[in-house]
């Protein structure tokens, strides 16, 4: 029923799929890491991101070095988040919980404009990092090295959150914080900073995820809400504050529309919705969601 | 000689003010006055955006349930009424009851897949509902929704031999029906199930402890919500002849979301107020700027963090606070019970 050519078009559509997904993945395991320690859903998840794309942009341009670029990127906006918690998150702990999604919401509505005064409405495109422009080889597929490096960065970057969560104090500290904040504030522990980390952390990734895309993309002013959706239903799929159903749920968007995009490229955008659509149907607390959290 | 002292169950009953019937007539008389004012495009927004408000206020403001996909009721009630009219020739009733029963459905369905979530839950998957009406109509519909250009080619309408192409023929159009939206959103606040929508945002374990179904009660409001909803997008297509894919988009959904918050969310004025305030901000700095986000969402943002209730939930607080120091001040004098 396949020919060699068929299966050629398939492996390459789950290498892009997969390139793509390692994007979601990081985007959705900062909002993830963010809910389970504050229960704030961060609308301006992808505001994070974009501003991180057009910290790349500066940075490339001044230093002409992309792995200046990716590190300041992370920096700035991690140093932006902790901004944000500390003054405007901050005073809406013990309040309605629906206050820190509304404020986030106001930022990714006004952030955007402040991007377009700065930087102008056109997108910013930032070259790829050289050494990686190229594609490899393996048999008859044709794998973009950049793509290659996206998914392997990604992979790195989350062995060593893996690692920091599991072997460090402070990750010991930020899981416990997780569970049970009161228990580890009674237990002497400042857990006001540790949610100030655990913010910049999110919003650090965020960056991260809009700096590795830029490249492929171009940083527009325009793309944080459209990263936000997909953040949103890439958690949903997973199950909300859960960091493997952020990478499962990642990967599995990811390919889903690589596929529709070959198949049916009208329904590309639409795809991932209709996922999320038919795991509400089948099980409402996301994949790897634990249950009564939803 | 002392003066004559209410009893405490009127004192008690000052405090927590009802919204009378007399707030819905005010209402009606302000904006029956509006065009006289402001310019007749702008009150019909108001008026447009304030049904939609009062729907979404319903919903956010009296059940505590927040939806970030409420543009997908209204884009679809402009759509389903625009394609009525443009494909089958139906007439403007017509049209306006397939602007209100197309969300109608489309809440139906949501909330049966959603509405058991908790509050963020809910407003992350409404928002990605939305977005999927809005890349739906963009492009695997184009065929019949036109995608990024819009509808267009809707037929003009008359209703009573009322060319409702012109301005003030539309506004007055949309003004009766406000008013009748108006006296509608007063008559179910002040009935039993008006009080059960604010008994459960204020403690909804102990209204499910009470043994009130309050799945059943929120897939309900969030229905009547999409009524409102449908029906200004139905109006919004009527006055502009016109729907365009912003209608759908999910800035729509944002605009809600802050001008109901603007005016004051659980507050019976609150989404027209809230409207009108948003509008004319955003008429005044577009007139200096294309870049209104900014200040808009930058308003927001400190509203969110000074005033969370909105202008009128601020005033509404402190006509209490002043009421109720009022009464405390007198409370000396009344004589002790038993």
């Amino acid at each position: 029923m396949f020919s060699d050519v068929n299966w050629t078009v398939f492996f390459m559509q789950l290498f892009f799929g997969l390139a793509l997904g390692s994007i979601f993945v990081l985007l959705a395991s900062g909002l993830s890491i963010i809910y389970g320690l504050l229960d704030v859903v961060n609308f301006a998840h992808g505001t994070f991101a974009m501003l991180g794309a057009y910290a790349v942009f500066v940075a490339v341009s001044l230093s002409g070095s992309f792995a200046v670029g990716i590190i300041s990127a992370v920096a700035i906006v991690a140093l932006i988040g902790v901004l944000v918690e500390l003054f405007l998150l901050k005073p809406l702990y013990g309040k309605d919980p629906l206050l820190p999604l509304l404020l986030t919401f106001g930022l990714s509505v006004a952030v955007p404009d402040l991007v377009k005064i700065v930087f102008g409405l056109t997108g910013k495109p930032v070259a790829y990092p050289e050494g990686l422009s190229g594609a490899t080889l393996a048999g008859p597929l044709i794998l973009s090295n950049y793509r290659l490096f996206i998914i392997v960065f990604t992979l790195v970057i989350l062995i060593s959150l893996w690692l920091f969560l599991k072997k460090s104090d402070l990750g010991m500290i930020i899981r416990a914080a997780t569970r049970d904040s009161l228990m580890v504030q009674v237990l002497g522990t400042n857990t006001s900073r540790i949610w100030t980390i655990g913010f910049a952390l999110g919003t650090g990734l965020a960056a991260l995820a809009g700096a590795i895309a830029v490249p492929m993309l171009a940083a527009t002013p325009d793309m944080g809400v459209e990263m936000t959706m997909t953040a949103f239903v890439v958690t949903v799929v997973g199950g909300l504050g859960s960091l493997g159903g952020a990478i499962v749920g990642g990967l599995l968007i990811g390919v889903i529309v690589a596929f529709t995009s070959l198949v049916a490229g009208e329904y590309s955008n639409v795809a991932m919705y209709f996922c999320m659509a038919v795991i509400l149907l089948i099980r409402p607390r996301g994949l790897f969601g634990e249950s009564g959290r939803e | 000689m002392t003066e004559p002292i209410e009893s405490r169950e009127t004192m008690l009953r000052d405090v927590n003010a009802k919204p009378r019937s007399t707030v819905v007539w005010a209402a009606a008389l302000v904006l029956a006055a509006l065009p006289l004012v402001i310019s007749v495009p702008l009150a019909t927004d108001i008026l447009i955006w304030g049904i939609f408000g009062m729907g979404f206020n319903l919903l956010l403001g009296y059940t505590g349930v927040l939806s970030f996909g409420h543009a997908a009721y209204f884009g679809l009630g402009a759509y389903a009424s625009g394609l009525a009219m443009r494909y089958w020739g139906a007439g403007i009733w017509a049209a306006i009851a397939a602007g209100v029963a197309a969300p109608m459905l489309l809440a139906c369905f949501i909330g049966a897949l959603a509405i058991r979530r908790r509050g963020v839950y809910f407003a992350m998957i409404s928002l990605a509902f939305g977005q999927m009406l809005f890349f739906l109509a963009l492009s695997p519909l184009k065929h019949i929704t036109r995608g990024e250009d819009g509808l267009t080619h809707i037929p003009l309408a008359e209703v009573f031999s009322l060319p409702l192409h012109k301005p003030v023929p539309i506004y007055y159009f949309i003004f009766a029906i406000t008013t009748v939206m108006l006296y509608m959103t007063w008559r179910i606040l002040e009935s039993p199930f008006g009080r059960l929508l604010r008994a459960f945002r204020e403690n909804e374990e102990r209204a499910k402890a009470c043994g009130y179904n309050t799945t059943l009660v929120k897939f309900f409001t969030l229905v009547l919500s999409a009524l409102y909803g449908g029906l200004a997008g139905a109006l919004n297509m009527l006055y502009l002849n016109y729907v365009p894919l912003t209608t759908l988009f999910w800035l729509t959904s944002g605009t809600i979301v802050m001008m109901t918050i603007l005016g004051g969310k659980g507050t019976f004025l609150g989404p027209l107020v809230g409207a009108a305030v948003f509008l004319f901000l955003q008429n005044t700095i577009s007139l200096w700027t294309p870049r209104w986000e900014l200040f808009v969402g930058a308003i927001f943002v400190a509203i969110i963090l000074a005033f969370p209730g909105g202008i009128m939930g601020t005033i509404r607080t402190i006509v209490n606070n002043r009421k109720t120091a009022r009464l405390q001040k007198r409370a000396p004098a009344v004589p002790s019970e038993g």
